[in-house]
């Protein structure tokens, strides 16, 4: 793969739009404090936790999901050393530490079908 | 390595976006407002560019916008012939000033207890804010309509561009002090208190003056007429747009084209200056406000900086100190396992 001459200054995100729905202004915003403060209930606390709780739950259905996205896709790994290959993605087993690809494209062939241990790999992207 | 720089745009509005300013550093960060054709003007978190309310109540072009220092008050300048001040927290409007003709421009003091509004009926209006149904002081004297009014040197003067004047005036005696001519329409004014510089864009110049003297202090020219031009807080750089699309960067000092950039689809009608200087953001008839970095590479807001041998070996650390959506929230719990940085291709619109 190509290093190209100048590489562009990579972003976690793209700025958020406006959602389209409402004008904004978040009540629990970010800048709250500056309201009248409402005084803090007991539950805060243990609502707190199980807030974290419903967004690691969240995360965890979003990435089981974007595995099933990428069955049969054409996925791109990043792996250790600047290491670079391409292969169609077929599943991953339990504990996400293996993915099962085939047509695995390395530096020194095609592999038929082949298991890509997750600890080797840095990232992967593809196009849904 | 040389990197290229990428540029967040913020998309939102649906018309030519012709105003934008930032508030001060405050303890949640900086926001940046942006005044728009389509009545609508927004609320942004200034690092990250994402979007945190619409003000919603003119019903006309809104052609200026400013945030008080702390951003806890907004205020907008509008072809509705009303000039109006919001609660930048709760996006709830607090006051409508009547005018009789189109706002352009509206600034708040210090101390965010006056503003000062000027526009087509060639007035300059000064509105006690804690006394709004007073009537306001006005001054009279520009033979055109009012492009830009601003207060300066600690609010003791004011000063007002129209389309061939730039005049200073005395707070306190409400008269005219000095003034400035010029042969070609001034396009915009930004004052920069520490140093007390005026920077005027007129035709294809951009001039610095004293803010306290109107006296000239130098100018360059830019290859194409400019809109906008905006002096970094250290005084290192300036950058500035206009009818080509491009924002061309100067070294203050020198008077050196350190860089061009093409993104915009339309003219540059505004460009800023964050007030750390880390980022400029401009505004263009394209509809989009467009955020740059200062020093391309660094890590900054939504900017990631990759060394080039490193691939991605880092863990990605989004720059959020606030999370108060769901979305924040699942944003940094996922920043503690994520492990994956993406590049986005330049034109990529949000």
């Amino acid at each position: 793969m190509q290093t190209p001459l100048t590489t562009t200054v990579p972003v976690l995100r793209l700025p958020r739009g406006p959602d389209g729905l409402s004008r904004g202004f978040a009540p629990d915003g970010r800048r709250a404090p500056l309201k009248p403060v409402v005084p803090e209930i007991p539950e805060s606390k243990e609502s707190r936790e199980s807030q974290e709780q419903r967004a690691r739950a969240t995360l965890r259905e979003r990435y089981l999901r974007s595995l099933l996205a990428m069955v049969g896709r054409q996925v791109s790994f990043t792996l250790h050393e600047g290491v670079h290959v391409t292969a169609h993605f077929g599943a991953t087993d339990l504990d996400v530490a293996n993915f099962y690809v085939s047509q695995l494209q390395t530096p020194i062939g095609v592999q038929a079908e082949a298991l890509l241990r997750c600890s080797d790999i840095i990232s992967y992207t593809f196009k849904p | 390595m040389a990197m290229r720089q990428t540029p967040l745009t913020c998309s939102g509005h649906t018309r030519p976006v012709v105003d934008l300013a930032f508030s001060g550093i405050t303890p949640y960060g900086y926001f940046l407002i942006s005044a728009c054709k389509d009545g609508k003007p927004m609320l942004r978190q200034g690092d990250t560019g994402d979007w945190i309310g619409t003000f919603l109540g003119h019903k006309g072009a809104v052609w200026g916008a400013t945030l008080n220092k702390d951003a806890t008050k907004a205020a907008t300048a509008a072809a509705d012939f009303t000039a109006k001040v919001w609660d930048a927290v709760s996006g709830d409007e607090l006051m409508t000033l009547a005018h009789k003709h189109i706002v352009k421009t509206v600034d708040f003091t210090q101390d965010s207890n006056y503003l000062l509004t000027g526009g087509q009926d060639k007035l300059l209006r000064i509105y006690d804010l804690n006394k709004p149904e007073a009537d306001p002081k006005e001054i009279s004297g520009h033979t055109s309509g009012i492009k830009k009014a601003l207060w300066c040197s600690e609010d003791k003067q004011i000063l007002s561009a129209d389309d061939k004047t730039v005049r200073l005036w005395d707070h306190a005696t409400m008269t005219e002090v000095k003034s400035l001519n010029f042969n070609m329409s001034v396009s915009s004014m930004e004052y920069i208190p520490e140093g007390e510089i005026l920077v005027i864009t007129y035709g294809r110049s951009i001039a610095f003056h004293s803010a306290v003297s109107l006296d000239p202090i130098k100018s360059f020219e830019a290859p194409a007429t400019i809109n906008s031009a905006s002096l970094h807080p250290e005084k290192e750089f300036l950058v500035a747009g206009g009818e080509d699309f491009k924002l061309y960067k100067y070294d203050y000092n020198s008077g050196e084209e350190l860089e061009s950039y093409k993104g915009h689809f339309g003219p540059i009608h505004c460009v800023r200056f964050s007030p750390d200087g880390e980022l400029y953001a401009s505004g263009s008839e394209d509809g989009t406000l467009r955020l740059w970095q200062t020093v391309v590479g660094k890590t900054y807001g939504l900017w990631k900086c990759v060394l080039p041998e490193e691939d991605s070996g880092e863990l990605a650390k989004p720059k959020i100190s606030f999370p108060e959506t769901a979305e924040e929230e699942l944003e940094e719990i996922a920043s503690e396992n994520s492990d994956s940085i993406y590049s986005s291709t330049p034109e990529v619109k949000a």
